[in-house]
């Protein structure tokens, strides 16, 4: 779905929500006349449920979209060894090959990312703009940051994500 | 030294052997208490659990990997045992607990590592640095302290990226050097660095003349030099020897560089890899 210049993804798992409860609502004021006369209230909550997924993530991509310009120019290119938790806050540009893909599913997709140097964990708090897969050879626009905001090991916090083509 | 990390590393073993014990001990407690007929306020035996938790969270925390699940138990402790609920608190979710606290332990164990020790804090060097430190101590022991600070800075400004900075030091530093010899080892370090820092700083790749170490420097390196045909492997390999050769100097030269330099020794490990 595109809401201006983005293209807003729903997770599945957001869309599983809203048929749960939309099936049982169904059954529920078909069963309760007590339901029925609070359908004037539960349905705009039931559309909630998909409309706030959306809203959400319609901001996360315009916000993302926003900072890639920035990330192009400022980004360095890095092999992945040489990122390491003193680069915290530095924004990097690294090449190479998925490995392992977590949690697509709820559109916070994070990814392991290998070159010959080392690997290293992608998280992204927003969806890609490409259906990246395992052994995709990829170029990521991001940030080092600790794994848990103040602690763990580095990782890059993704800004853009896509596949490219390796000669 | 060594001596308090095997008392650190016998007290680690206690602590862990007490989660289990703490945990299964307060629904011992509850199980005995309730066997006995006598009501007991079921916050007592919860304490063991609240106190095995923060023991497992501690576990966590003093690891370099981190397990968020098991540093966030005594939260669920709390919430489990101390919040007000409708229904009653059973032997069944103490126990249910108690084995989770379990096998969070054994996850932990697995799966995250061993307990921090000075070396990965970051208070002391230890592995393959300390080895290559001492070997080239020697070889580094006649640099001036200006040099050497050079060559600290140089070093903890590459491993935070700030290749600009990095550059323009080792070109100081090569501008400074004072040793007779204008081509010793370290000068050829802080020149790979140089070159390398501008071209990561300009994201430019890798160029087909690039600088290495000679022959005569390979006592000094702290990884061999690999066979001509893999340009890239020669190419970063350089890189990492030259850093570990500043880090080296500036070690052994410039103590009031040292607890800089230690922050940045998870980084250094990594270039031996």
């Amino acid at each position: 779905m595109k809401i201006g210049n983005v293209d807003v993804k729903v997770s599945i798992v957001a869309i599983a929500v809203f048929v749960f409860f939309t099936l049982l609502l169904l059954v529920a004021s078909l069963s309760s006349p007590q339901v029925q006369s609070q359908l004037i209230w539960l349905i705009p909550a039931l559309f909630m449920l998909l409309v706030i997924p959306i809203a959400l993530n319609y901001m996360s991509r315009s916000q993302y979209a926003d900072l890639l310009p920035h990330y192009e120019v400022e980004a360095k290119t890095v092999r992945i060894k040489l990122i390491n938790e003193n680069m915290v806050g530095k924004p990097v540009r690294i090449e190479g090959v998925v490995e392992r893909v977590y949690f697509q599913f709820l559109n916070r997709p994070q990814y392991l990312v290998a070159d010959r140097s080392g690997a290293i964990s992608v998280k992204m708090f927003t969806s890609p703009d490409e259906d990246v897969k395992v052994n995709d050879v990829v170029e990521v626009l991001g940030q080092v940051i600790h794994r848990y905001i103040v602690t763990g090991d580095p990782v890059v916090n993704c800004v853009s994500i896509r596949k490219i083509k390796k000669s | 030294m060594e001596n308090s990390d095997h008392l650190k590393g016998n007290s680690d073993r206690l602590l862990e052997l007490a989660v289990p014990l703490f945990s299964f001990g307060g629904a011992l407690v509850a199980i005995l208490f309730q066997m006995l007929g006598i009501s007991l306020d079921f916050h007592y035996p919860a304490t063991g659990f609240v106190i095995a938790s923060c023991i497992l969270a501690y576990l966590a925390w003093i690891r370099p990997k981190k397990d968020i699940v098991a540093l966030t138990t005594p939260i669920y402790s709390f919430i489990f045992f101390f919040l007000p609920t409708d229904s009653e608190t059973g032997i069944l979710l103490q126990l249910l607990y108690a084995v989770s606290l379990t096998i969070l332990l054994v996850r932990l164990k697995y799966r995250f590592g061993k307990p921090g020790t000075a070396v990965s804090l970051g208070k002391k060097l230890g592995g393959s640095l300390k080895t290559y430190i001492e070997q080239t101590h020697d070889s580094f022991s006649g640099i001036s302290p200006e040099a050497a600070h050079s060559a600290a800075v140089v070093f903890v400004r590459f491993s935070e990226g700030n290749y600009g900075e990095a550059a323009q030091g080792s070109g100081t530093a090569l501008c400074e050097g004072e040793t007779p010899d204008p081509v010793t080892p370290l000068m050829r370090a802080f020149s790979i660095i140089r070159e390398h820092s501008t071209l990561l700083n300009k994201s430019l790749p890798r160029p087909v003349t690039y600088l290495t170490f000679s022959e005569k420097d390979s006592p000094l390196l702290a990884r061999p030099t690999v066979p001509a045909h893999d340009d890239d492997m020669e190419f970063y390999t350089a890189l990492d020897n030259a850093l570990l050769m500043v880090f080296s100097a500036a070690w052994n030269n410039s103590e009031r560089d040292r607890p800089h330099l230690l922050a940045c020794q998870a980084f250094a490990q990594k270039l031996f890899t």
